[in-house]
């Protein structure tokens, strides 16, 4: 398979615990520790309530597919001319929130909006940064 | 929002030539529109104390206003940028435009919008010339969401799936914009479509093909608001905003509302309510279609068809001239031209007064605007009457 290629994500102090964590293979979404509920992507406060009592909390990594897309063009320009056609996907975790991601793996092509999805976590190598792993996601075996 | 109520009009409206500008800047083409809006309303550069644009997407310029005001050579009182967005921000411009005059702070307002973005970025470049922060990056751009063109196919993915619709209901916007566009000396795309056409043409971003997506363009577009008893001209010229609905629900594409909850269906209500009208009051619908799927969802959204049905009503041949809703006579961002959905209210303006020549709709009294920003991430309805 190609080298996986990806723009760094650039943190914030907020965000930073959910790359941190992806890093150590753990999908961490924020929680807010007045209303309870999960959200998606981290904020300094709940956009559900306002609140600034923030926990995280540790997702199974599976979900489904909302929606779907191969894309064909490197909108971003030659270097990603080897990675075409990439899958990006709306996963809505089995938690709740939805996010965007990549699908990956030989049979992403033939992927189907619905199909029970899990996270992996892939290294992906940047010249300044180093290694990082994303949370990129699977079709799960049985899917 | 609440009726317009007021009794500001639309007075005159400026177009440059659209496609390809070469040797013209954004500062250019947004004063020659200005300049011919002026004209079109019998108004003296120096009547000019409102002004409100739009800067360069492929070119992004801080402080715009300024630059077009010492450019045209006028000192307004009222002089803003605004951004909300993609086809919205006319929307936005005529909605502060509207408050001003009302205010009383100022009399004679010019709303603009125009750039080079096909001439005006490097040979080769992909999308935009600069790479335009929009706010999600962190949570899009490690995952090669890049760009426009994705979100949309997301969206139209998303479509397809939840209404078992296919490749020949977005086909269907595509086809019928074309043909209005051959009817328009002012367009980019002067050569018909078939259907054949449209599924040779290559996949962009599935399952958006190259002519689901709208043009790069050139070009500027203009309008003169003032009270209708203040403009030279106005009597019988000036046409009237009835109503501005808007809405903001989100920014990325992961926030979304899934498509019966996207923010079109509340602004489409909010001017629907404000003018004590419905779909089966409008004869032109000049609708966002940056992409063939933003039609469909916004015909659903606006009530001109039932959830599901946008493609069989486009199909049906109602939104072509001489149906009950012809949509973007001019042939809109599809096959006119991208200029921010600015010639979808221009186009507006001139088919309510008539002037529309060969694509002119018989007996149009009212015609619906829509515009959205980003992934309808700002959404706006606009009704506008003919005098």
């Amino acid at each position: 398979m190609l080298d996986l290629l990806a723009t760094p994500p650039n943190p914030t102090g907020a965000s930073a615990p959910f790359w941190d964590a992806c890093d150590r293979g753990e999908l961490l979404f924020p929680k807010c520790g007045r209303c309870g509920r999960l959200f998606y992507y981290p904020r300094r406060h709940c956009p559900l309530c306002g609140d600034t009592a923030l926990g995280w909390q540790r997702m199974s990594g599976r979900g489904t597919v909302f929606s779907h897309s191969h894309v064909h063009v490197a909108f971003q320009g030659g270097a990603w001319d080897g990675q075409l056609p990439y899958t990006v996907v709306l996963v809505d975790l089995a938690e709740g929130p939805r996010m965007v991601s990549r699908l990956i793996g030989g049979d992403a092509a033939a992927v189907r909006s619905g199909d029970a999805v899990s996270v992996v976590f892939p290294r992906i190598g940047f010249p300044r940064i180093g290694e990082r792993r994303y949370p990129f996601f699977e079709r799960a075996a049985a899917g | 929002m609440p009726a317009v109520g007021s009794d500001v009009v639309i007075a005159g409206i400026g177009e440059t030539p659209v496609g390809r500008l070469p040797g013209w800047s954004p500062v250019e083409i947004q004063a020659a529109a200005v300049l011919a809006a002026l004209r079109d309303a019998g108004f003296a550069l120096s009547d000019l104390d409102g002004l409100i644009n739009l800067d360069p997407y492929a070119t992004p310029n801080s402080m715009f206003s300024s630059t077009l005001a010492e450019h045209l050579g006028v000192a307004p009182r009222f002089a803003c940028t605004v951004d909300v967005g993609g086809t919205v921000t006319g929307m936005t411009m005529l909605q502060q435009a509207v408050w001003a005059i009302e205010s009383g702070y100022c009399e004679v307002a010019a709303c603009v919008y125009g750039e080079n973005a096909l001439t005006g970025r490097p040979v080769g470049a992909q999308g935009l010339h600069m790479h335009n922060l929009l706010g999600g990056e962190e949570w899009e751009e490690p995952f090669g969401l890049h760009g426009m063109v994705i979100p949309y196919a997301l969206l139209a993915q998303r479509y397809l799936d939840l209404y078992g619709a296919t490749d020949a209901d977005l086909a269907a916007v595509a086809l019928v914009t074309r043909r209005h566009a051959l009817l328009n000396d002012n367009a980019q795309m002067r050569k018909p479509m078939t259907l054949e056409d449209y599924r040779a043409s290559r996949l962009i971003s599935s399952p958006l093909r190259l002519l689901d997506c709208s043009l790069v363009s050139d070009g500027g577009g203009a309008l003169v608001l003032t009270r209708a008893g203040r403009a030279p001209q106005g009597r019988g010229r000036g046409v009237a905003i009835r109503a501005i609905g808007m809405k903001t629900t989100h920014n990325s594409v992961a926030l979304m509302p899934d498509i019966p909850g996207l923010g079109m269906a509340a602004a489409g209500a909010d001017a629907f309510e404000a003018a004590g009208m419905g779909p089966e009051d409008i004869q032109i619908a000049n609708l966002h279609d940056a992409f063939t799927i933003s039609v469909l969802v916004t015909l659903e959204a606006l009530g001109f068809a039932r959830p599901g049905e946008g493609g069989a009503l486009v199909r049906s041949g109602a939104m072509d001239l001489g149906g009950r809703w012809p949509l973007n006579p001019h042939g809109g961002l599809l096959s006119q031209a991208h200029i921010g959905g600015m010639l979808h209210i221009t186009e507006a303006v001139r088919q309510l007064r008539g002037e529309a020549g060969r694509r002119q709709v018989e007996g149009a009294r009212r015609a619906l605007v829509s515009g959205n920003g980003g992934i309808f991430s700002v959404c706006g309805a606009m009704i506008l009457e003919k005098p």
